[in-house]
């Protein structure tokens, strides 16, 4: 009689799960886009003779029931917390949990994109700065992973040799080193930007290099406290968010930022950007190919040159008060050969600089 | 379709079960084929005519060899049988390697045929003949219902990954099966346990293995790693996969023979076969090995009869020269025992034999899950440290590291220990009175666990699908 009891309460509680899960998974309204995860979802599949015999609705069909499923995210968090605390493994997806923060493994040193990187700097300096620019600046900007690693445990990739080696491969650049002046707390804890408000020091020692002065009156404000970086959504972590602070003086409010993508005039920082799926793109609106930044509050001529990736774009407001002209290319969306028809390097200093991510997986640069 | 899939959890399943319980008993075998052809055409859209040309010839031509008026005919008709059922095995799965081996041998470039492997056809193939041959030795008779001899060839729990059920074992249930609320939550247990150990383990283990094969840093120890966490994909992930067609047969009324029995802690060769693919084993054993004369012949005609059955059972597996390899390292291995091993393992410390079998093993599956006999040797070089490179690196170490407890566990779990220790609680008044409350829960544990995986999009490929 007791077994039976247990038989009972066995299919009794598998049933509910089961098709109590499927009852929802069929009458939940389907979503759009995975906030968490910054992407659309996968949709119901078109059905049809064409795609059930070629097996395209069968595979779409499981994507859609993936993505659609219900409390994914709660389902997707529990993945994680089972990964990281019942079995004991070190990261999830390739993404570990330390000192608070999520970061991403990425080791050992790609030599490759390492030789691709060097050989598309020394492109864009022999056909536009030979001869030509003020002076040329090269950093390599740390990812969190040079102050989480090792004293947790992980495995990161030998920054020293990856300074040494771009040291080497672009002579004709000043290397400016600023892994000491920044630590695993000037990042966000869920995402693998730098804080703005925290590299002062990189700006002030780029400065220097440069020969031009920092701000002197930065305000903090913080632009959203809603903030879930990129790790968050994909950690499946439950994270609490964080706080978006930028730095702003009233010269920096007054400057104007032209897109050469869109064409349309807008400022430094890019409201919008906070409702969209980056908010980290609130920083000179992310992933543009070229702005063209005026600085009417310069008291010379001076142009400034960036290329960057996605840390500089937080940075790059920072270096601003000394030049009337800056203007910063990511040749990760914009072809080198284009750069000439719009950008005039007489005279101009240029930093290029770029993430230790980018630069060991630099194949996304354009050649 | 996968068992483990968000698809088959929550849109097949419930649906099957509902309509299957829902119709009267004279309709439940039709329920099952109708289903299960779906289930195999979700992901062989084409091949389900393939299969339907199998069970009508195989049908067919066993209600013939009933009716054969003499046993040379009964014997022809047979043959044909045969010879159908494994021509489409031989074109589908082996024409490629024969013809890549025709073209080296002679320097011509016959072009490949290049054909997709239909899901299972290794699995149906064998059940198809196993009642073919029982047909024409008597053991069983050829059943005259087309639907009911289709339900037991298409049956879903077992169709693509196994085990290798025979017609003989389940020909009564198929007419007569009783569903009862023990078979039932036996069934969605087994099926839960299968679950976990495939999501859980098996998919972890392989995730390792993909590491390993993706990591620029190669290490002695890294080679190693590799090894013991392939041997516990491989076992999580086919005997997980048994498991939960016979849970799902369960609850369907069907019982299926059991397919593993803890393969890890034999103490010799010859036993870890008989607990590894215990139905693949039998087959071979029943049709192949015994036929042939088994071990009651000469010394030469013995040798003969075990490389032919370990040469079988490589090709089964795969059609690449590394699978036939394996096949004969087994082979191999066994004769040793056979004629000579034994009589000093059974004198060794049990720890010994167990080092032996799990070293040979090792070994075994890292042959098995090579893409190449070149690729094999690299693979052995490195393990031997005969490749030139270091011991250890940082890769090695995090990912030793990182799976430590998953090894812990896998082991644990590869062995009865864990079980032998539950049912020990589970006997015990106390215990029992807990168990009955924190079984169920635990099982749902473990499908929100695997759900959670699944929504994640996690690694899912399952090893047996392609043999």
């Amino acid at each position: 009689m007791k077994k039976k009891t247990e038989y009972i309460y066995t299919i009794i509680v598998m049933a509910l799960l089961i098709f109590g899960l499927s009852l929802f998974a069929v009458l939940k309204p389907a979503g759009d886009f995975s906030e968490s995860e910054r992407r659309p979802l996968e949709q119901l599949p078109e059905l049809s003779i064409k795609t059930l015999l070629n097996g395209d609705f069968m595979d779409n069909f499981e994507d859609y029931t993936n993505d659609q499923f219900p409390f994914r995210d709660t389902f997707r968090s529990v993945k994680a917390l089972a990964q990281y605390y019942l079995f004991g493994l070190s990261d999830n997806n390739e993404l570990y949990f330390a000192d608070g923060h999520i970061a991403k493994l990425d080791f050992p040193i790609n030599q490759d994109s390492l030789d691709y990187a060097a050989l598309r700097f020394n492109e864009l300096y022999e056909t536009y700065m030979e001869g030509k620019v003020n002076k040329v600046l090269f950093s390599v900007v740390p990812d969190k992973n040079a102050y989480l690693g090792e004293k947790n445990g992980y495995p990161q990739m030998d920054y020293d040799y990856m300074i040494g080696f771009f040291k080497e491969k672009l002579p004709f650049a000043n290397h400016v080193e600023i892994f000491d002046l920044v630590d695993e707390s000037d990042y966000y804890l869920t995402d693998t930007h730098w804080q703005q408000q925290d590299i002062t020091g990189v700006a002030e020692k780029i400065l220097v290099h440069l020969e031009a002065r920092p701000f002197e009156d930065l305000e903090e404000k913080v632009a959203t406290e809603n903030f879930h970086g990129v790790y968050y959504g994909q950690s499946a972590l439950p994270l609490k968010p964080e706080k978006i602070v930028y730095l702003t003086t009233p010269e920096l409010e007054s400057m104007s930022v032209f897109n050469y993508e869109t064409g349309l005039k807008g400022g430094i920082y890019d409201f919008d950007k906070l409702e969209g799926k980056d908010p980290y793109e609130f920083y000179l609106s992310g992933a543009v190919p070229l702005l063209e930044v005026t600085n009417s509050s310069a008291k010379s001529d001076r142009h400034l040159i960036i290329f960057r990736d996605s840390f500089g774009s937080s940075l790059a407001p920072l270096l601003m008060r000394d030049y009337s002209k800056i203007t910063i290319i990511d040749t990760r969306y914009l072809l080198p050969n284009f750069i000439g028809e719009y950008v005039d390097f007489e005279g101009a200093d240029v930093l290029m600089i770029y993430s230790s991510l980018i630069l060991n997986d630099s194949f996304i640069l354009k050649k | 379709m996968l068992f483990s899939s968000i698809p088959f959890l929550y849109y097949f399943l419930p649906l099957v079960l509902l309509t299957y319980f829902a119709v009267p008993k004279k309709l439940k075998n039709a329920v099952l084929f109708a289903y299960s052809l779906v289930f195999y055409a979700w992901g062989e859209p084409v091949y389900v005519f393939l299969m339907a040309a199998s069970i009508i010839s195989a049908w067919g031509l066993a209600l013939l060899m009933d009716g054969a008026k003499t046993p040379k005919m009964k014997k022809i008709l047979m043959i044909i049988s045969v010879v159908i059922s494994f021509s489409f095995l031989a074109y589908f799965k082996y024409a490629d390697f024969f013809i890549s081996n025709f073209n080296a041998a002679t320097g011509l470039s016959v072009p490949l045929l290049k054909i997709a492997l239909p899901v299972g056809i290794s699995f149906y193939t064998f059940q198809i003949a196993s009642y073919t041959i029982d047909v024409y030795r008597g053991d069983t008779k050829a059943n005259k219902n087309i639907l009911d001899f289709g339900t037991y060839v298409v049956l879903f729990p077992q169709l693509i990954a196994g085990p290798i059920v025979r017609y003989v074992d389940i020909a009564d249930m198929l007419k007569n099966r009783t569903h009862t609320l023990e078979k039932t939550a036996y069934g969605i247990q087994r099926f839960c346990i299968g679950l976990g150990k495939k999501v859980l383990f098996a998919n972890a283990f392989g995730e390792l293995c993909s590491i390993f094969r993706a990591s620029d840093e190669k290490t002695v120890l890294f080679y190693w790693i590799y090894a013991a966490a392939f041997m516990l994909q491989i076992y999580f992930d086919f005997s997980g996969y048994s498991d939960m067609a016979i849970g799902l047969g369960r609850i369907f009324g069907f019982t299926f023979l059991e397919n593993f029995d803890f393969p890890y802690i034999s103490k010799s060769i010859t036993e870890f076969w008989r607990r590894w693919h215990m139905s693949l084993g039998s087959w071979f054993r029943d049709y192949v090995y015994i036929p042939l004369g088994g071990n009651r012949v000469s010394t030469p005609r013995f040798l003969f009869n075990i490389f032919v059955v370990w040469f079988l059972t490589g090709f089964w597996h795969g059609a690449d020269w590394q699978f036939i390899v394996w096949g004969l390292f087994y082979g191999t291995l066994l004769v040793i025992e056979k004629m000579w091993l034994k009589k000093h393992l059974d004198k060794a410390p049990a720890v010994l034999r167990h080092i032996y079998v799990l070293f040979f093993t090792a070994i075994g599956f890292v042959i098995f899950n090579s893409v190449s006999i070149g690729g094999a040797l690299e693979d052995l070089k490195g393990m031997f440290g005969l490749a030139g490179i270091p011991f250890a690196g940082t890769a090695t170490l995090y990912y030793l590291k990182s799976y430590a407890l998953m090894f812990v566990a896998g082991s644990l779990l590869a062995t009865p220990a864990v079980k032998t220790m539950l049912k020990k609680i589970d006997s015990t008044e106390i215990g029992g009175k807990t168990f009955a409350v924190l079984k169920p829960l635990g099982f749902a544990a473990v499908l929100i666990m695997v759900t959670g995986y699944l929504a994640d999009g996690s690694f899912n490929p399952f090893l047996y699908f392609r043999f």
